[in-house]
């Protein structure tokens, strides 16, 4: 079933891409790494080829393409280790809030940029009291005449810095009613009165991907910014975690796959030449390839099911904790067999270790994913 | 049996923590960390309180212990900082040698240099080619003593070394014929480059360094001409223990930071530390602690009664380097977006735990040693 999951065309469309990301990203890459940002005119660039939200329809300006084009471009630079310029999360987890959420005034005025580069997207959901519980949040949006009034702060947002359109969730209501009824999403615009932006984060890996603070004093937003209906952000949110979760498992499967193939490129040339053969390596190499291979059938079975509009909250969050605390298993073995060169950053598998950190953090936490399985078990 | 420590050890144990505490300001660690610089502020006044080169002999400036209660050291200081632990713990590298095999000259001039701070020893024996025998790097015989030529990676701290404790191919012909040799830095025909910057470990410089017909007279040989694999050996033995107490105090310093931030930081209602989830992360990482600590005291302790436990001493690397990169894992993760950020003050112990797997030999090789030792393929001292 989910063997044939991709046809010519996809296939076709994953080497015009690859040609793409060898020829205007990964060159660059270590530069942007050091300076700790993406060039927007990067942005634009992916934007220009059609990399940007490849699935929204031709009336919005995009290529009316399958979210298999999508999960084709987020595997690829997942496979290049670009976890910096974050198109899956601009494509596939920020955009569809407009596209599905928004109004058709919204769609027009929005989705253009967004499918262009014009326009790069971030979502803010995380605060400094509210990271998992995410009804604790406490950025509140008070509606006064034809604007909202935003007061609050987000952390660890992802685009944080590069980002002129931001979905934010917002406490609309405060008070008696429940906490999951008062949260909605307002689209917050670059140059907002009121809005302004905190660091560009240091992290352990992913160093040129802006994570920053977003701040809001008395920030006038008008209520055509608002995304769907009052109240309903929380649902909104949970809707969309199915696909973020998936493309979440894409990333961390296809980082332990790259990984790992480096790592047996490097191995094997290495014990040819100079390095001695150590009877137990090639044990544990047969047991990071059986772990690959089970979570790369689990996953294409997502990817199909998905696509075809089934509710996969449950399995994508097993995907999700599984693939994420797999992939840091797999490359941290990786780097032994490198020996002391895993170490240096000269070597990539260090800064694909540093990078994979994130994957069990991001998107819900592996622990949240645990939860959810619980739940959904009746336990 | 008995598994309590003696006064004098609390004492120690109290007093490196104490020290610890006082001086690795966490915000400077990540400073060091950020500019890959040695902290040598505080290299000094550890060395100017005794801790540094505390099982050299008393005459030589050291205090007579042994390996036990130096680990004990180790471990208190990477508990509270890994880096800054680390470069401690590596800042007499090699001067272990000296302490063994070395004669009564290199004792006392080297010895005393290195307890009180006024320098640094390292010791140079990985190759690019990665075999310990033979080595490429040789020393041939020459009228005023030995011409040496080689390149040697992965030296620590080569490039602020006052002294380099090289390892040498003598006999041609015999694998195992090599020979233990002591480097002014100074000496002429030493150059020293940077193997770049690193995942973690980054207070410490990792460098390459290539000897071209450096001219040492034959009183620099450390022990016997021919002697050195066996003496590299032993000091290997050493080293695991050394980098056993490094895992289990970096091990112990995830654990401690996981169970503050977690009985602090509340998420639904309540701290995290009540979740299941976080709960099984605790137990988990205090019993891999715990399990690494009793390995590597007895370790320790085997060492110094003079007959090393060698299947005790593999254990000892391999459990407490897993440890030190579990613990510091979860630790991360407990942390949640913060464990990723360098201002959550935990990543950098994730990164520099993974150091310990790699160094001297990654935890296959040693898997593949205690195997050799277990089916009886070598022989037991």
């Amino acid at each position: 079933m989910h063997t044939n999951l991709y046809k010519t065309e996809h296939l076709l469309f994953r080497e015009t891409f690859k040609t793409f990301l060898s020829k205007e990203i990964i060159p660059f890459y270590d530069q942007w790494e050091k300076e700790e940002i993406i060039p927007k005119e990067v942005w634009k660039k992916m934007g220009q080829n059609g990399y940007l939200c490849p699935w929204v329809e031709k009336e919005y300006g995009g290529a009316g393409l399958g979210l298999e084009f999508s999960f084709i471009i987020n595997e690829e630079m997942a496979y290049a280790g670009v976890y910096g310029l974050m198109a899956g999360l601009h494509s596939d987890i920020v955009a569809p809030y407009i596209h599905t959420f928004g109004n058709d005034e919204q769609k027009k005025k929005w989705l253009p940029g967004c499918i262009s580069g014009d326009i790069i997207l971030a979502v803010a959901m995380t605060e400094p009291d509210a990271g998992s519980d995410l009804s604790s949040i406490r950025t509140t949006a008070v509606r006064e005449g034809e604007n909202y009034i935003i007061n609050g702060e987000k952390i660890y947002i992802s685009n944080g810095i590069l980002s002129n359109l931001i979905v934010v969730a917002c406490k609309t209501e405060t008070g008696n009613r429940s906490p999951y009824k008062d949260v909605s999403l307002i689209c917050v615009e670059d140059g907002s009165p009121g809005f302004s932006r905190g660091r560009n984060l240091k992290k352990t890996g992913w160093h040129s991907q802006d994570t920053g603070e977003l701040i809001f004093r008395d920030c006038l937003i008008p209520v055509s910014n608002l995304l769907g209906e009052e109240g309903k952000g929380f649902y909104y949110m949970m809707e969309k975690l199915q696909q973020e979760r998936l493309v979440s498992a894409i990333m961390s499967q296809a980082s332990a796959e790259a990984t790992y193939q480096m790592t047996i490129d490097y191995y094997k040339q290495r014990k040819d030449l100079k390095q001695a053969e150590i009877p137990t390596d090639a044990n544990g190499i047969a047991e990071m390839a059986t772990d690959i291979e089970i979570g790369r059938t689990f996953l294409n079975s997502l990817i199909y099911d998905h696509i075809n509009g089934e509710d996969i909250i449950k399995k994508v969050s097993m995907a999700k904790w599984w693939t994420s605390d797999m992939a840091n298993r797999v490359i941290s073995q990786c780097m032994e067999l490198y020996r002391d060169y895993g170490y240096l950053e000269d070597y990539k598998v260090g800064r694909f270790f540093r990078d994979a950190r994130a994957h069990p953090i991001y998107a819900g936490t592996n622990e949240i994913m645990k939860r959810i399985i619980g739940r959904k078990l009746g336990i | 049996m008995d598994f309590h420590l003696t006064t004098e050890q609390i004492d120690i144990q109290n007093a490196a923590s104490e020290f610890a505490k006082g001086e690795f300001d966490p915000d400077a660690a990540l400073d060091y960390d950020m500019r890959q610089q040695f902290p040598s502020t505080i290299w000094k006044k550890a060395c100017e309180l005794g801790f540094v080169g505390v099982c050299f002999p008393e005459k030589y400036g050291g205090q007579e212990l042994g390996l036990l209660e130096n680990a004990l050291i180790v471990e208190a200081f990477c508990r509270q900082d890994s880096g800054i632990g680390m470069a401690l713990a590596l800042s007499d590298f090699g001067s272990e040698m000296i302490v063994r095999n070395g004669n009564e000259d290199q004792k006392k001039r080297i010895l005393p240099f290195v307890a009180q701070g006024e320098g640094i020893v390292t010791s140079a024996f990985l190759e690019e080619g990665y075999f310990l025998a033979p080595l490429s790097t040789t020393a041939k015989i020459s009228s005023h003593g030995f011409i040496i030529n080689g390149i040697k990676s992965f030296v620590t701290l080569g490039s602020i070394a006052d002294y380099i404790i090289v390892v040498c191919q003598t006999g041609l012909d015999t694998p195992h014929a090599q020979t233990v040799i002591l480097l002014e830095r100074e000496i002429g025909g030493i150059e020293v480059s940077s193997m770049g910057e690193k995942v973690g470990m980054r207070m410490v410089p990792v460098d390459q360094v290539a000897f071209m017909d450096v001219r040492v007279p034959a009183e620099n040989i450390v022990g016997q001409e021919d002697t050195g694999y066996f003496q590299l050996q032993d000091f290997f033995n050493e080293m695991r223990i050394k980098t056993g107490a490094m895992g289990i105090g970096i091990a112990q310093g995830g654990l401690d930071k996981a169970l503050e931030y977690s009985k602090k930081r509340e998420q639904f209602g309540k701290p995290i530390a009540s979740f299941g989830a976080i709960k099984n992360k605790l137990a988990d990482m205090y019993i891999d602690v715990e399990m690494a600590r009793l390995i590597t005291y007895k370790a320790a302790w085997s060492f110094d009664t003079g007959m090393p436990d060698n299947r005790a001493i593999l254990i000892t690397k391999m459990i407490a380097s897993k440890a030190a990169y579990r613990n510091t894992y979860e630790a991360v993760q407990i942390y949640g977006g913060y464990g990723y950020m360098t201002e959550g003050h935990i990543e950098h112990f994730y990164r520099d735990a993974k150091v310990l797997d790699l160094f001297l030999e990654p935890g296959q090789i040693q898997r593949n040693m205690l195997a050799d030792h277990i089916l009886g393929r070598v022989s037991e001292k």
